[in-house]
């Protein structure tokens, strides 16, 4: 097996650190590595103390590490509180810091400026981990354009690491395809234009923020309208009002902008309006941690909207399913003409990977098959008080229950529409992992590094409601049964209990705002 | 000429004004002759959101509040669609002021009708955002704590750009043409009327 590296940069706000990061993402890409990446910062703009880390291997990978190969620390002060993160042979560099002593401010003052401590840094990582330095070069170019100071700090890094250090041995990437940087927003943003998206609307809210800033940047070569209003209250009705007049709609937001857009949701499936409400989660309750990540809305989303009605909640666990199933969402919400949540998290969101390029897709659109103005068709109300089939009030009894009923009815095609869950390993295993969404990474990372890997099989669901009651049969079949959450409440085994019967051997739940790693389930796993 | 009945007999009391605007919509969408399949109305919840019922054509019985954000939706997603949105002084004053606001800002081509009677009333006569200040009501036994919310003049403020006209339903023709005026207008446009809410309305005339 290929050894990962784990390469960290750490710093406070306002150095740089993100866009470096990317760009050594690129260059390991480039090189023909997999890649995951993982970002920490606070929720603030300047200060602060905020890390990237990637962890690439030449073979498939998927999460970052905690353990940490090679640990740069841009300002002093930096490395200390992730002494835990460092092994034996962990190189860390920091200016005058007590460990390998590159000297960052010196290097910058040659420069002429003390923003260059992260491209000396990749200039460093260039030279440690033999990558092409042309290749790299071009890549700075591209990124800082004219300010030819950036070159510079690269060839700075790179030569003291020359004189300093020793190249490490590093298997080489061995990808030959190309392949594209995204984070979980922008994967998602890809499979909603792939599925044929017309209007996007969102007010900003970390961290389902990037996807707005992505579908926005590409509002014209997608040919989409991005619409930002006034709060997330608008956001969902303009986004029904458009899905009325024959726009394919999706919103984002997390978890306080998506309690505002639940009494849309309601409307939605009781007019009959297909909406895809992207909800990347963050820590609550309320304002809780911005920038940090967990799965705690699980159960509110599933539940959200008043009153009883049939509605869609899928989950990504890495890249290539935002893509997917965030395609499969905008078609579910115009095959059945209902709400459908899309979830994703901090740790997806905002993490990215080398993926396959989304753009060569072609398009997958499913038309709604509902009566739209200006068509044409036959003229109807979309109505948010219970209906007839024209569109227009019923109160009475037996009218309104045959409307309910009506309603209510779609579960069944809906349930047999949902994406099927992915079970890894094999059904001989002793043991099952259950669980959704960005554990995915951890999960898989920490089986293909777990020597008893055979002893497992693991069970990752996709779509989560409506809830297909046979995922008790497949759990019930292993004699150990172990959930992993990054909640504090089990909100899996909680919708899971609702509808089957499935008792749990163990529990691993997180829930301090970090994702899994690999190492700490593989440790939790065997305990 | 185009029906925009739907054959559903009207729920308001009898006496209300909110026939003098619902037979003034009808007059003026046949006078304008507006394309029936390219007309959406979006209602507001509250006695007048209650015309959705009433009319025959492309609507939206929209949430309280809301129907001006999701007409605003409407015009975006389709800007060759004629999209009006009809509402109470509860709904757009009150639950939906911001999308009032904000729409007047993007000037967006919409007309926004206010059915304003100074009172919350199919929930049984609570004050609203343009009850006079002192008013009784069922909600404000001590009177009503806040002065009242002057719609024309803010947006006046908000962006002088836009159309904004207060009319009396006690004058049915001039209510009418400005119908005419507000629904012709390529701009966003609100259209107050001002009515007396035969059911509630008492508790206004006595403070």
């Amino acid at each position: 097996m290929d050894k990962v590296i784990t390469v960290k940069i750490a710093g406070p706000a306002g150095t740089g650190i993100k866009s470096a990061g990317l760009l050594l993402a690129k260059m390991l890409s480039e090189s023909g590595y997999n890649l995951k990446d993982y970002s920490e910062y606070p929720s603030l703009v300047r200060g602060g103390h905020n890390t990237y880390q990637v962890s690439f291997s030449p073979s498939e990978i998927y999460s970052v590490h905690f353990m940490v190969d090679i640990f740069i620390s841009l300002v002093a002060g930096h490395w200390q509180e992730h002494s835990k993160e460092f092994g034996e042979n962990t190189l860390v560099f920091a200016d005058n810091d007590g460990k390998i002593n590159i000297p960052f401010k010196e290097m910058c003052d040659k420069l002429g400026g003390n923003i260059y401590s992260n491209t000396i840094s990749l200039g460093l990582l260039a030279y440690l981990l033999d990558l092409d330095k042309e290749f790299a070069k071009k890549n700075i170019a591209d990124a800082y354009g004219n300010d030819s100071n950036n070159l510079s700090a690269f060839e700075e890094g790179y030569s003291w690491g020359e004189k300093n250090c020793q190249k490490l041995s590093v298997e080489k990437g061995r990808n030959t395809e190309k392949k594209i940087i995204v984070d979980g927003n922008e994967a998602a943003g890809w499979g909603l234009y792939k599925a044929g998206l017309d209007m996007f609307v969102a007010y900003p809210m970390t961290p389902a923020s990037g996807l707005l800033h992505f579908l926005a940047k590409n509002m014209d070569e997608f040919k989409i309208k991005v619409i930002h209003p006034e709060d997330e209250i608008a956001v969902a009705s303009i986004a029904s009002g458009a899905s009325m007049a024959g726009s394919r709609a999706a919103v984002g937001t997390s978890g306080g902008g998506f309690a505002l857009m639940t009494e849309t949701i309601s409307l939605d499936a009781q007019a009959g309006l297909g909406v895809v409400y992207f909800l990347s989660m963050r820590p609550g309750p309320a304002t809780g941690m911005p920038t940090w990540t967990q799965q705690g809305d699980l159960l509110f989303a599933i539940h959200s909207g008043h009153g009883e009605f049939p509605k869609v909640v899928l989950a990504a666990g890495d890249h290539e399913e935002a893509y997917e199933l965030s395609k499969l969402s905008l078609n579910l919400a115009n095959k059945f003409d209902i709400p459908v949540i899309m979830l994703s998290d901090k740790n997806l969101s905002e993490s990215s990977a080398n993926t396959k390029d989304f753009n060569i897709d072609e398009k997958e659109v499913v038309v709604s098959t509902k009566q739209i103005p200006g068509k044409g068709h036959t003229i109807k109300l979309y109505n948010s008080y219970e209906h007839n089939e024209d569109g227009y009030s019923v109160e009475e009894a037996a009218e309104s229950k045959k409307a309910m009923d009506l309603r209510l009815n779609k579960e069944k095609d809906i349930l047999e529409a949902m994406p099927k869950v992915n079970l890894y390993g094999s059904d001989k295993a002793k043991k099952i992992i259950v669980s959704w969404g960005s554990t995915k990474g951890a999960i898989l990372e920490a089986l293909k590094e777990m020597e008893n890997k055979e002893d497992f099989a693991f069970l990752q669901l996709k779509g989560l409601w409506p809830i297909d009651p046979r995922i008790g049969q497949i759990i019930n079949g292993f004699s150990e049964k172990i959930l992993v959450e990054n909640n504090a409440t089990a909100q899996l085994e909680s919708l899971l209990k609702s509808k089957m019967t499935v008792e749990f051997t163990k529990k691993i739940l997180k829930y301090d705002g970090r994702p899994f790693f690999p190492e700490e389930l593989k440790e939790e796993l065997n305990d | 000429m185009t029906n925009w009945r739907s054959g559903v007999i009207p729920t308001w009391c009898p006496g209300c004004e909110d026939y003098v605007i619902f037979a003034g919509l009808q007059g003026t969408l046949a006078k304008l002759n507006l394309d029936q399949d390219k007309t959406v109305i979006v209602y507001d919840i509250g006695c007048i959101g209650n015309m959705a019922d009433f009319v025959k054509g492309w609507g939206v019985h929209s949430l309280h509040g809301r129907s001006i954000s999701t007409a605003v939706g409407i015009k975006l997603a389709n800007p060759e669609l004629n999209v009006i949105a009809i509402g109470g002084d509860g709904g757009i004053y009150g639950e939906g002021l911001s999308h009032l606001i904000a729409a007047a800002r993007l000037n967006i081509d919409i007309t926004v009708i206010v059915a304003n009677n100074h009172l919350y009333s199919l929930t049984t006569g609570q004050s609203s955002p343009t009850t006079p200040k002192g008013t009784k009501t069922k909600s404000t036994p001590h009177g009503v704590p806040s002065v009242a919310l002057m719609p024309v003049e803010l947006l006046k403020t908000v962006n002088p750009e836009v159309t904004a006209e207060h009319l009396d339903c006690k004058e049915p023709l001039k209510v009418n043409e400005a119908m005419e005026r507000a629904i012709s207008h390529k701009g966003f446009h609100l259209l107050d009327l001002e009515q007396l809410c035969v059911s509630f309305g008492k508790q206004l005339k006595q403070s």
